[in-house]
């Protein structure tokens, strides 16, 4: 499983430092925005890799003036390295982000 | 003996059955042991028709004693504040609430809809209900903010939905028992016995709520559910985690999401869709924080716990 979730960061890793255009805008500013972008989530194919990172605007480094993180993030279980989110539930590291982000 | 008395306005009887359930002290250990008169009660009182309305005759005249007055649910004003659509014994029941705490020695309000209108006065509020003394945090409500039972205190407010059978007892007992200027009461007029600590307080997901693990999804025995599924055991005032429900447990030991139900607020957003049992946030950030904690030390607290939790707060460490 370890080794598992290790080869899913790096894909996702790759696919992020090769370029990735995510949509990191808009940030869900309400819950309704924030249960809109989870619906579109739920509606992809749970293997669909790549899919989950471009809806939820996932960035491989801090984002905004607060340098948010997920290593300061409700969902970031801390030493499995990974996002709790039932609808993301990936292998991620402390200095990424995503629009999914709440503290 | 002390004549208690408890009637219902705008209700469910969900205090009702709450206080049929208490056990320290019972509703029987009322009578029995405290010497508690109970006049009447909806579930329990024998007089039926004129003979009811000659009783409560009797206490608004003064001919005998109203020691306990209770009431559980709101003072309906509507239509057009005339009360009818609430009518009790011949006559609106706002009268009879009015009459009846102008002779009472205690005035309880019992329940959410009795202490500040609880969800029948959520807007657009069509029943025109109000609390005794209060209408949500406006201090008023149906008896007006001077208003004082004939002991001096203003009503007793044990809020909750439905609030706990024992808040309900022991207070009864302290003022059955001559103790009721004893009681302490705070800005909402709820005793601070019960009403200073949080529903946190005692809670068995503190250790979660301290390394910031969150609950994604209810009934997990894992996890803070102050983070996600909109929790307010934090910012409540009640001992819910310190006297327990039926003895055994609380809404959060199981898994759900305390409701604020013991704040004049309750129904908190006025029951919007998506704001039940789903934090609201502000660009990621709780609206509401845990009481005293600002956004500033909410972030650096949560930047340290997480930097320092255990391995173990990540597990479900009640399964094994």
């Amino acid at each position: 499983m370890a080794s598992d979730n290790g080869a899913v960061l790096k894909a996702i890793a790759d696919m992020l430092g090769n370029g990735l255009e995510t949509q990191v805008e808009p940030f869900p500013e309400t819950n309704k925005e924030f249960s809109d972008i989870l619906l579109q989530l739920r509606q992809l194919d749970p293997k669909d890799l790549k899919a989950k990172l471009v809806v939820g605007g996932f960035l491989d480094h801090p984002y905004g003036p607060e340098k948010q993180r997920c290593l300061e993030c409700m969902y970031y279980l801390v030493h499995r390295k990974w996002c709790d989110l039932p609808e993301l539930a990936v292998p991620v590291e402390p200095e990424w982000w995503c629009r999914l982000w709440r503290i | 003996m002390a004549n208690l008395l408890w009637l219902q306005g705008g209700a469910c009887s969900g205090n009702t059955m709450s206080f049929l359930n208490a056990e320290e002290p019972s509703a029987c250990d009322l009578v029995t042991d405290f010497g508690v008169n109970v006049l009447w009660h909806p579930s329990l009182g024998m007089e039926l028709g004129d003979n009811l309305k000659k009783l409560l005759n009797s206490l608004t005249s003064g001919e005998m004693a109203l020691d306990i007055f209770v009431f559980e649910g709101t003072v309906v004003n509507a239509p057009n504040g005339t009360g009818e659509w609430n009518r009790f014994a011949g006559r609106p029941m706002k009268d009879w609430v009015a009459d009846l705490a102008k002779v009472a020695a205690y005035t309880v309000a019992i329940g959410d809809c009795a202490t500040w209108g609880g969800i029948p006065a959520t807007a657009p509020n069509p029943s025109d209900s109000e609390g005794l003394q209060f209408l949500k945090r406006k201090h008023g409500g149906f008896l007006g903010a001077d208003y004082k039972s004939k002991a001096g205190l203003p009503v007793i407010n044990v809020p909750g939905c439905p609030a706990h059978p024992d808040w309900i007892t022991q207070i009864v007992v302290a003022v059955a028992t001559g103790r009721g200027g004893d009681l302490s009461l705070d800005e909402f007029q709820r005793p601070k016995t019960f009403f200073t600590s949080f529903t946190q307080t005692g809670c068995t997901r503190n250790m979660h709520f301290a390394y910031k693990v969150s609950a994604t999804e209810f009934g997990q025995r894992k996890g803070c559910l102050f983070y996600d599924l909109g929790c307010r055991g934090p910012m409540t005032h009640s001992p819910c985690n310190r006297i327990l429900w039926n003895r055994q447990s609380s809404k959060t030991r199981a898994g759900m999401p305390c409701m604020g139900c013991t704040e004049p607020e309750f129904p908190f957003f006025e029951l919007m869709p998506g704001t039940v049992f789903k934090t609201q946030t502000v660009m990621g950030v709780p609206k509401d924080m845990p009481t005293g904690v600002d956004k500033a030390g909410y972030i650096k607290l949560t930047a340290a716990a997480k930097a320092a939790s255990p391995a173990w707060a990540e597990d479900d460490i009640f399964v094994v």
